[in-house]
């Protein structure tokens, strides 16, 4: 191959071409979708990779934990298929444990681009659908102790050879799934979007010549990786720890610790979490490309925001985490709810770089990916249903201001779904939505605020799953900030008595007297609470986010200040 | 008949384009804006009008206006204190909003703040359910306290919203009324009246919007209302809305969010009159100003509408023409990343210092000086050598850039402008390709001052084969004011599955929005022969949260006849799901969610002016050299515009000037000036 130099100007202007594709092929496959999971919450992503199987570009709204899924399943399919990659094949996968997947219900496919005969490139994208087999409606629910249980496994397998649909596979896939119709629906929206890209990375390929857009490829992740290496040169060099300590797996209740040790050596990182929990029994283990995700995540967020994903942000970060613990999870561990521990994995390097970088990091955040499940049989039409929710919670506080009320955080950015197409579509109430009075952790910049929903069946009995995290485990302040509320499901009952349930409820009856109480963990505060402005102490007080009684503890306002060590 | 004035109001200059209807006669004007009273610089325009273009304003009978008075206050937190009325358990609602954060990776950035502070937001007992019925009934003593409540806070404007309003709105207007009785200053916005439409979030924001522009907006006609019924005695006036259309000052005040987008939209529909005039059907807009350019579609004579935006970072849905916007505009900085690769954009200069050609100060590098380090803008400056340009400024901020990259300044400069092409070429994907449209099938159409300038690489990047430059690209929203008809919305949200058996059901939802499309003619005094409807339907796949606009009837009435039966409504959805998709599903179900029905009452009607070729030669008046590509220049001939006559014909390479902007034309393409002066360019074969 000839020896091309690219100027940052042309550099540029085919990064922006490969950039138009990921990101029309994720909105392709959004609109396209039949799953609630991409259309309305967008729990997909699209990305280009190279024919070593990296990274290259992905969709600018990607979900940060697919980053590192899409090099896994790369990495299976070469090892599996290295040597029978053929012009029209589309390969399909989901699985954690030898396809690179993160949990079962996100499938990904990837199809290979061959341009004057030669392998260029892979068109790749990942959805959430919104089943995939399993114990339970939604492959997602807790109370699972080995993968088996939780859906389909798909190894790396050809659903499509040159072009020809493999219909028997097709069948078996769907066979497999509830809801197989609006699933097909799932699996051509990804197809399609996958021809789109292919069709669309040959017309800049065609702009701009092959070996141009090889050597953009390599240039775009050597830069990327150049740009996050120097922003890792400004943390100060040295050794920084830190541990929390989750609730429990949807299993048991029990104290599951989660520790790293970060180096910094000039241009190079390195996470050691020695020290975290072997793998549990419940479903809350995470597969080494999702803590990657979550690491790489966390670095993006702190040093970058604006850098690129792909290859370059991988290689950058190096991560040690023996198999068989949590955050390598080895076969047969389940890991549908790898989300609560991803969100916890950000924490964790949070708080440890939080002693290096203390004017960026952000306080603990509600740390979580409270799900709300009610499912039942609509009385108005004799079917059933099942609707799936995850809340966001409280946002840490921050350097220079207080954490965001009622969001999602870090890893995941999914939408509500809208109290009036819920109540449209499924037999529920929603009494009320609205955030947790006194939730956000006080600081001289608090916390988020929890979110609070009340719901409830209308003509009939529904029963109600949870999966909370953060229950037990506030989330933790920084510099002298207070921790935040922990999260709570109550069950109200007829008697207007409210009882606390479990943390991770199963198979709660609710009748149309009752009523479930979802509250989602606010955030920790920043700072001590003695510094706090006026002003804004004045603010909180009006805005009756906080009680009377929570500003003159918190604060002492008038009163002696107790310090918190 | 007499005058109509089109005044567009921007954030640097106020335009006017005056037309005489029974003539034909055109008159354009142009003065700075004043943002602290707008009114100003409008009657400072007229007076401009009536003194140097003899107008006499006694005979203009209509004055129709985009005003940014709105969207500027938003944007500048200056609007009303509002409070809001909600249903108890909501009260946070407004704050929480889809629990998403504006960008995934920033710690640090957050969606704005609500505008109604939480101590101002008020529960109501009450509850309706989604088929409307009522769960918990308003009670005269949840009234009262609500009423109490809010006249407490002493705000000058109250959003109502309330879940479901929008299929049973009885509450709404109960409290309404109630507030109405016993503050009778107080603005009032009602979701259901706003935009009745289903999803909770996005109707209340867009109520709260509306009633933080309402006193502002309320202040504002009244002023223009004022003087202008002095020096303007027999007009009436329009307020154009984002949707493309104008409404009532009345109607403006009611629903000050309406005007959200009213200048883009303006232009867009000044870019529908240039299309027609030049007969060409189909055409990508590329307005480009100083610190942005603004993409659109326009597909059969119509600009491509859309529901859901954002406006200062706030969603807001409402029918507006669909545009999308790019930080590429004359004043657009380049820049190095942390990568090392270089960017354009979206940081401008602005007015001040502006580029650094400007003189003023300016230091860094843009797209402006690019342009004029290229010889593409004339070395005498802008605005027929009104506004000097400073060539050895504009080159020397591009030395830091060229040096880092080993460039010469000129290789450098025409980097730059590729960059900023890129940028463009990526928002016309999106309104184009993402929308299931072949841009290759579309003329590109630039206006604003710095639009024609980038067209010919815009267009090459898109397989576009021809440019239409319209004859004043720098009031294209002025004169689509004048153009424009009056419009109103008319929507209904109820799910309805498309089956034979709720046909009627379907019709009856339909024809009933035709029935207060009739009272609204009337009220605006539109003639039969002048009235337009449009019916569209929300549709979707059962089981899917997208909704897709599929287009029913358009004519002078709709009866139940001009539906369709259940085949023939599916038939179009699947149609338009084709289009967007590129498949369907023939056996799912489909539903419709909202009836949308569009009412246009025409107020013009003239033909423009064609000339007739007079086989005249276009005579250059000099010629510099201009680099087309990044390392040799070409001598190319410049020419005047306004010597330009219907049928000429130019080779390039060549630059046309005119007073407000500048167009070249590249080796190898070929232009020529239409009946009415438009001038088309052909891309050469090579392109």
């Amino acid at each position: 191959m000839t020896d091309i130099k690219l100027d940052p100007i042309g550099l540029e202007i085919i990064f922006n071409g490969l950039r138009s594709v990921t990101d029309e092929t994720y909105v392709a496959l959004m609109k396209s979708a039949y799953s609630t999971n991409i259309k309305e919450r967008h729990d997909h992503s699209t990305a280009i990779m190279d024919p070593n199987g990296r990274l290259v570009v992905q969709a600018v709204e990607s979900l940060p934990i697919h980053i590192a899924s899409m090099s896994g399943l790369m990495t299976s399919l070469l090892d599996k298929y290295g040597h029978d990659i053929r012009e029209g094949d589309i390969f399909v996968a989901n699985d954690p444990h030898v396809a690179g997947g993160t949990h079962l219900p996100d499938v990904n496919m990837a199809m290979p681009v061959f341009i004057d005969g030669e392998l260029t490139a892979f068109m790749c994208n990942i959805a959430h659908h919104a089943d995939i087999g399993g114990m339970s409606p939604g492959s997602m629910a807790g109370g699972m102790s080995e993968i088996y249980q939780e859906g389909l496994r798909i190894p790396v397998i050809k659903l499509f050879r040159e072009g020809e649909l493999q219909q028997d596979i097709l069948d078996l896939l769907l066979l497999n799934v509830r809801v197989p119709l609006e699933r097909r629906g799932d699996y051509f929206a990804q197809i399609a979007a996958c021809r789109l890209g292919r069709r669309r990375l040959t017309e800049v390929v065609a702009t701009h010549s092959l070996p141009v857009v090889r050597t953009a490829f390599d240039e775009i992740i050597r830069r990327t990786e150049e740009r996050l290496r120097d922003a890792i040169n400004e943390i100060p060099d040295g050794v920084y720890e830190f541990e929390d300590v989750m609730d429990g797996d949807g299993l048991a209740t029990f104290d599951i610790p989660i520790r790293v040790r970060i180096t910094v050596e000039g241009r190079r990182i390195q996470f050691d979490f020695a020290g975290t929990s072997k793998q549990v029994p419940g479903n809350i283990n995470v597969t080494m490309n999702a803590t990657q995700a979550s690491v790489c995540y966390s670095l993006k967020a702190l040093l970058d925001p604006e850098l690129p994903s792909n290859q370059g942000v991988l290689d950058a970060a190096e991560i040690l985490a023996e198999k068989g613990t949590m955050l390598n999870g080895a076969f047969p561990a389940p890991v549908a709810a790898r989300a609560h521990t991803c969100q916890r994995i950000v924490d964790v390097v949070l708080g440890a770089l939080a002693q290096a970088l203390p004017d960026r990091v952000v306080a603990a955040a509600n740390g979580a990916n409270t799900t709300a499940v009610f499912a039942g049989v609509d009385p108005r039409s004799g079917d059933g249903y099942v609707y799936l929710e995850t809340l966001g919670g409280g946002m840490g506080a921050r350097p220079m201001k207080d954490g965001k009320d009622g969001v999602q955080v870090h890893i995941t950015n999914t939408s509500n779904l809208p109290v009036e197409a819920i109540e449209t579509e499924y037999p529920l109430l929603v009494e009320e939505y609205s955030l947790v009075p006194d939730s956000g952790g006080a600081g001289r910049y608090r916390g988020g605020a929890g979110l609070r929903r009340v719901v409830r069946p209308v003509d009939h009995d529904c029963s109600f799953n949870g999966v909370g995290e953060r229950f037990r485990h506030q989330p933790w302040g920084l510099f002298g900030g207070k921790a935040g509320a922990s999260g709570h499901f109550f069950l109200r009952e007829a008697t207007g008595k409210t009882r606390r349930l479990d943390d991770k409820p199963s198979d709660i009856v609710v009748t149309p007297k009752d009523a479930v109480i979802v509250e989602t963990p606010g955030a920790g505060g920043y700072g001590a609470p003695h510094e706090r402005d006026p002003e804004q102490l004045a603010d909180d007080a009006r805005s009756e986010k906080f009680s009377a009684d929570y500003m003159s503890t918190n604060y002492h306002q008038g009163k002696t200040k107790r310090q918190r060590t | 008949m007499g005058w109509t004035i089109g005044v567009d109001v921007g954030g640097t200059f106020t335009d006017f384009y005056a037309l005489n209807e029974d003539t034909g006669a055109m008159r354009v004007a142009k003065r700075p804006s004043t943002p602290d009273n707008p009114a100003h610089a409008i009657l400072a325009g007229l007076d401009e009008l009536a003194h140097q273009h003899d107008i006499d304003l006694a005979q203009v009978h209509r004055l129709s206006h985009g005003t940014t008075v709105g969207t500027n206050a938003l944007i500048q937190r200056r609007g009303g204190r509002v409070a809001l009325i909600t249903t108890r358990g909501f009260r946070d609602l407004l704050e929480i909003g889809r629990q998403t954060r504006p960008h995934m990776y920033n710690l640090y950035k957050d969606y704005p703040p609500p505008l109604v502070p939480r101590q101002h937001r008020f529960e109501l007992s009450e509850r309706i359910m989604a088929e409307g019925q009522v769960l918990q009934p308003l009670t005269p003593p949840a009234i009262a306290a609500a009423v109490a409540a809010i006249r407490d806070t002493n705000a000058d404007a109250c959003a109502v919203c309330l879940l479901f309003a929008y299929i049973n709105p009885e509450h709404e207007r109960t409290v309404a009324q109630a507030l109405r009785a016993a503050c009778p200053d107080l603005n009032l916005s009602l979701s259901s009246e706003v935009q009745p439409e289903f999803r909770e979030y996005e109707r209340f924001s867009t109520t709260v919007l509306n009633a933080y522009m309402q006193p502002i907006m309320a202040d504002y006609m009244a002023k223009l209302e004022t003087s202008l019924s002095e020096s303007l005695p027999a007009a009436t006036f329009g307020i154009n809305q984002s949707s493309g259309g104008l409404m009532s000052p009345d109607s403006a005040r009611r629903f000050p969010v309406r005007t959200a987008l009213s200048g883009p939209a303006a232009g867009a529909v000044g870019a529908v009159h240039v299309a027609r005039s030049a007969e060409r059907a189909n055409v990508i807009t590329l307005d480009m100003g100083g610190t942005s350019a603004d993409v659109a579609l326009i597909r059969d004579y119509r600009a491509d509408v859309s529901f859901n935006r954002e406006v200062a970072s706030f969603p807001i849905r409402l029918p507006m023409v669909d545009i999308e916007t790019v930080g590429a505009g004359g004043g657009s900085i380049a820049w190095f990343d942390r990568d090392g690769l270089l960017k354009v954009g979206p940081t401008s200069a602005g007015a001040d210092p502006g580029p650094a050609c400007y003189g003023r100060d300016g230091t860094d590098p843009t797209v402006t000086d690019a342009n004029l380090v290229l010889g593409r803008l004339s070395p005498d400056g802008l605005l027929g050598g009104a506004m000097a340009l400073n060539l050895g400024l504009a080159q020397r901020s591009f030395v830091p850039i060229a040096s880092r990259l080993g460039f010469s300044v000129e290789r450098t400069a025409h980097g730059v402008l590729g960059i900023t092409v890129a940028n463009m070429v990526r928002a016309i994907r999106t309104i184009s390709v993402e929308r299931g449209h072949d841009p290759r099938q579309f003329s590109l159409m630039p206006f604003g001052g710095a639009g024609p300038l980038h067209a010919r690489d815009v267009a090459a990047s898109l397989g576009i084969r021809e440019i239409l430059v319209p004859p004043a690209p720098g009031i294209v929203c002025a004169e689509g004011l004048i153009v424009s008809d009056l419009k109103e919305d008319f929507v209904v949200s109820h799910r309805t599955g498309i089956e034979d058996a709720n046909l009627r059901q379907i019709r009856e939802y339909a024809t009933g929005l035709s029935t207060n499309a009739m009272r609204w003619f009337d009220a605006e005094r539109i003639p039969p022969e002048g009235q337009n409807l449009e019916l569209s339907l929300d549709m979707r796949y059962v089981g899917q949260n997208f909704e897709l606009a599929v287009p029913i009837m358009s004519g002078a009435a709709l009866t139940p006849d001009s539906i369709p039966d259940a085949i023939g409504l599916r038939k179009r959805f699947f149609d338009v799901h084709e289009t967007a998709y590129g498949y369907h599903n023939p056996h799912d179900a489909v539903e419709i969610v909202n009836y949308r029905l569009t009412a246009r009452g025409r107020l013009h009607r003239f033909e423009i002016k064609k000339h007739k070729p007079n086989g005249v030669s276009p005579q250059p008046i000099g010629a510099r050299p201009v680099y087309f590509s990044p390392d040799a220049s070409v001598e190319s001939k410049v020419y005047e515009r306004s010597s330009l006559s219907a049928g000429q014909m130019i080779e390039g390479p060549a630059i046309i000037e005119q007073l407000d902007t500048t167009t070249p034309v590249y080796p190898g393409d070929h232009a020529s000036v239409d009946a009415v002066g438009n001038i088309l360019i052909s891309l050469s074969s090579e392109s």
